[in-house]
């Protein structure tokens, strides 16, 4: 694949800890993991598991609480006012909620314009014909221009959305699960946007979703999370072909499929995501793992990689796809795990 | 001839607002039969929730307008039921499962306690005996029954949907209505209760109108699948032939819409358009401007419901003369 | 907003309608007064003293109101308070919705030790009882106009400042603003072009309804000596100076009074008003 090229982004053991009554909550722990120019990582885990933490994390929404982070060999979190508007160029980010994402008061031709004027980088004549040629890259018809927001469907909005953020021509786009609010249709039509958008402007994303599926469909690289942490990350065919964290299998056997004709049994996890203020050690999966043994529970396994681009972490990945054969239908029963 | 369990007939609905009306249902035909598992299908707005209120006849007055049609439950109109009549039926032969189980439970009782108010109610049961039974049908849906004393706070998204299917079959209802029931939770979560519904229908003869805009669930819950567009219902037939031969566009275009983790493809088809204003509907067919194959009758009338076989009806022009 | 829905609204408020007719009735006459009265409301004239309303039977050159203990026509005295009443009303509306939507706007964007700052600062403004707090200001800087407004600017602030930070709370995590900063916005450019746009309208309902206290408040001042000086007229101090002789002239007070309370009442009808239309949902 692309490995021969110089990662675009690095992260390294990065970390955000949140300071709650019950305890350090750990949002993000210790997660590592590169982008290269021109391709999608897929970001995917379960609501809590860290992953839109992690997006913010790196807009620098939020303070890191340990780790680096490289954008292009510069260190992103810098008092240096020009590096940060570097970065606000390069970096942009796409919302999940089209309906907060856009400030209600202000048509769709002053969101546009926004960037430019917080940048002073274009107005007037210049302005306008920027603003014309984003609408023709994005397919935004330009009398759309003159209306608010909530004139626009979800849909609309979206697409507005994209075009802001991709109106300072940058290199790589956090896309923060940007279609699962919206309806089947308009889903496809985003899906096919950004992919026909990346492929012509050489865009990289990290696509952060809990759909699995949509996930699969637009990267070239997914990396699954669970509490905080990169269990496993792969190619895309490998992750699927290939699965070998426990969390993974369940993860993927538990996509509800249209085929009707194939009927797979799957692997019902027992109980629920367990709090991550203050986690035990061991493997953080452990509690929920149906094939966890003693030393899950004492040792924490790292991520290490078991054949080219796929790292995973657990002690027992080698055994893990033929156990998951036989074990169906785990633990309907709940009476445990909080 | 014996009744359905559920006849709904060209049912029309539609909501008044300060703003504008808009045309939930235009028309709806539906039948739900003993034992059957049936899945409504649709997209936001297509008035799938409305469907399901109007079986319960739960529209939010005033805003609702019955301006046609009729909803029939064992052969009795639910519209011109008494209201104490409705409130047995309700909970008791028919029961509704919501999408957020935070907001179907009432905060300030005891799961225990709204287990055994409903069984209570429908079943005479005393104190004792009624939470009994409620202990035994948190066990069912895979629950420890001494956490019968826990408040619905205590519990996490799943396990409240567990809860509302453990007080929604207290009665053992002759149907089981579940408006998205697992849409606010995640993909292990959403597995482990349709596992657990998978095992109840098993379990139990109870019929399942089952509300989702995931064709996935249907395929795995369900044996029919009615398609609604619009207020209407575009398709109709056993999960098998809709899912594997989709005769109208629409039901095409929604399953090639959707991302599949089974099959490879580089690009997404894309129904062109939006979906259908409910204020403003077009004429005709509902999804005539979005539709490839648009002939001059589409624009102008409505399709009727046409049978491709006995397992598989659609509302479309291009289908007629059996294609 | 859809104009056609406001315009519904705006007809279907009652409160808007009354209110809003009183309001504009009262700006009108009180500012174009001297249009039209007779008499100079400051100067006495001792034999007309107590002279009873005369109404309409002298047409406009009559004492319609009747006069004071001064001889001085109540009417002309009502109309002149009015316009200063409304004035300092106004400006005291204006600069203490100034101070309290930006330390409100402070506050609740920044968060953290700036937000515990301001709004424990709050807390000690509200436990001042603005009557001593006068009293106190009074005595040591004596009375006029500028400590009048400076007493009732100190006592209504915070009500903005509380509002604006809570408004202000639930927008400033929203996507819209996280764009912004993605851009890399200034403060004040996140504060008041993204922020501020968002929380008019509740400002604008708060100060419709403060316009209404800020008149009771002055009046209340006046009526303790304490706000407008003689000769000047304020509904106050004209009631103060009434109310010995309210058994044998009731007018001297009952004028002034009346006047005072359907001002009062105009503007909080045309505020319950303006919320009805813009945030029905508060009702």
């Amino acid at each position: 694949m692309m490995r021969e090229k110089e990662p675009l982004l690095v992260v390294n053991h990065l970390k955000k800890y949140f300071d709650t009554s019950r305890g350090t909550l750990h949002a993000v722990d210790d997660v590592s993991f590169e982008v290269y120019p021109g391709e999608t990582l897929g970001l995917v885990g379960e609501s809590g598991c860290g992953k839109s933490t992690v997006g913010n994390v790196l807009m620098r929404f939020l303070n890191k609480t340990g780790g680096d982070v490289f954008y292009q060999g510069v260190e992103i979190f810098t008092k240096d006012k020009n590096v940060k508007t570097d970065l606000s160029r390069k970096m942009q980010i796409i919302f999940q909620d089209p309906y907060s994402s856009l400030n209600p008061k202000y048509t769709i031709k002053s969101i546009l314009s926004e960037p430019f004027n917080i940048q002073k980088i274009a107005k007037g004549e210049e302005l306008e014909s920027i603003l014309k040629r984003l609408c023709a890259d994005t397919g935004i018809e330009e009398d759309l221009l003159d209306h608010y927001p909530h004139e626009l469907d979800g849909g609309k909005r979206q697409i507005v959305g994209i075009a802001r953020a991709l109106s300072l021509d940058p290199e790589f786009i956090i896309c923060d699960e940007p279609v699962s609010s919206l309806d089947v249709s308009v889903q496809a039509k985003i899906i096919n946007l950004l992919m026909t958008l990346q492929k012509k402007k050489n865009l990289s994303y990290l696509f952060i979703s809990h759909d699995l599926s949509v996930v699969r469909h637009i990267s070239d690289r997914i990396a699954v999370m669970y509490l905080g942490q990169i269990v496993e990350i792969a190619d895309k065919n490998t992750i699927f072909s290939n699965t070998r964290h426990p969390y993974s299998i369940a993860l993927i056997s538990a996509v509800p499929k249209v085929d009707v004709d194939h009927k797979v049994s799957r692997i019902v996890l027992k109980g629920d995501v367990p709090s991550p203020v203050d986690p035990k050690p061991g493997c953080r999966f452990a509690p929920r793992c149906w094939m966890a043994q003693e030393r899950c529970f004492t040792e924490e396994p790292s991520l290490t990689e078991i054949e080219k681009g796929h790292c995973v972490a657990c002690h027992f990945w080698r055994e893990s796809r033929e156990k998951s054969l036989t074990a169906q239908h785990v633990g309907i029963k709940e009476n445990e795990g909080f | 001839m014996e009744h359905a369990l559920i006849e709904i007939k060209d049912l029309k609905v539609e909501f008044k607002t300060e703003r504008a009306t808009a045309y939930a249902l235009n028309g709806v035909n539906l039948e739900i039969k003993k034992g059957e598992s049936l899945g409504l299908v649709g997209e936001a707005g297509a008035g799938k929730t409305t469907t399901a209120l109007s079986i319960l006849n739960l529209l939010a007055k005033p805003a609702a307008h019955i301006m046609g049609g009729d909803v029939l439950y064992k052969g009795t109109s639910v519209f011109s039921m008494s209201e104490k009549k409705l409130r047995d039926i309700r909970g008791k032969e028919i029961s509704m499962i919501f999408q957020n189980p935070l907001t179907s439970l009432n905060p300030v009782f005891t799961v225990g306690e709204q287990i055994a108010m409903v069984l209570r109610t429908h079943k005479n049961l005393g104190k004792k005996e009624a939470f009994q039974e409620a202990g035994k049908l948190l066990e069912t849906v895979g629950i420890a029954s001494y956490r019968l004393s826990d408040y619905p706070h205590q519990f996490s998204g799943g396990m409240r949907q567990r809860v509302g299917i453990a007080a929604s079959l207290a009665c053992n209802p002759e149907l089981l209505i579940a408006d998205e029931p697992t849409t606010a939770l995640d993909v292990t979560i959403q597995a482990q209760i349709l596992e657990l519904m998978k095992d109840l229908q098993d379990k139990y003869s109870t019929s399942l109108l089952m509300i989702t805009h995931n064709l996935g669930i249907i395929s795995e819950l369900c044996q029919k699948v009615a398609v609604m567009y619009a207020g209407r219902i575009i398709e109709y037939g056993t999960v098998k032939e809709v899912f594997k031969y989709p005769a109208h566009p629409y039901t095409k275009g929604l399953l090639g819409a959707i991302p599949r983790l089974d099959v490879d493809s580089d690009h997404l088809e894309v129904i062109p358009g939006n979906i259908a204003n409910v204020h403003h509907l077009p004429s005709g067919c509902k999804f005539h401007p979005r539709c490839a194959f648009c002939k001059k009758e589409c624009e102008q009338e409505e399709p009727a419901m046409n049978r491709i076989n006995d397992n598989h009806y659609v509302a479309c022009y291009i289908n007629e003369g059996g294609l | 907003m859809d104009k056609k829905l406001l315009f519904g609204r705006i007809k279907r408020s009652k409160f808007f309608i009354v209110g809003g007719i009183g309001v504009f009735f009262i700006i009108i006459l009180a500012f174009t007064s001297p249009l039209f009265v007779s008499f100079d409301g400051t100067t006495s004239s001792l034999m007309e003293r107590f002279t009873p309303p005369e109404g309409f039977s002298k047409g406009l050159a009559g004492h319609i109101l009747g006069t004071d203990q001064l001889g001085r026509d109540i009417l002309t005295r009502i109309l002149l308070g009015a316009r200063i009443s409304l004035s300092i009303a106004i400006i005291c509306v204006a600069l203490s919705a100034f101070i309290g939507t930006v330390l409100g706007l402070i506050a609740g964007y920044f968060g953290g030790a700036v937000d515990k700052i301001i709004m424990r600062t709050c807390d000690v403004f509200l436990s001042i009882p603005s009557l001593i707090l006068a009293i106190a200001i009074m005595a040591v800087l004596g009375t006029s106009i500028i400590n009048l407004i400076t007493v009732m600017v100190i006592s209504r602030w915070v009500q903005y400042a509380r509002l604006m930070r809570n408004q202000v709370m639930v927008i400033r995590n929203k996507e819209f603003v996280l764009a912004s900063k993605a851009f890399g916005a200034s403060h004040w450019h996140i504060m008041f072009k993204q922020i501020f746009v968002n929380i008019t309208t509740p400002l604008i309902i708060l100060l419709s309804q403060q316009i209404g206290q800020m008149i009771l408040m002055e009046s209340s001042l006046s009526f303790l000596n304490m706000g407008i000086q003689p000769p000047l007229p304020s509904w106050g101090s004209m009631i103060a100076n009434g109310r010995s002789y309210i058994a044998s002239y009731p007018w001297v007070v009952v004028a002034p009074g009346i006047a005072l309370m359907l001002t009062v009442l105009s503007f909080n009808f045309l505020g319950d008003g303006l919320r009805d239309i813009l945030d029905p949902k508060q009702k």
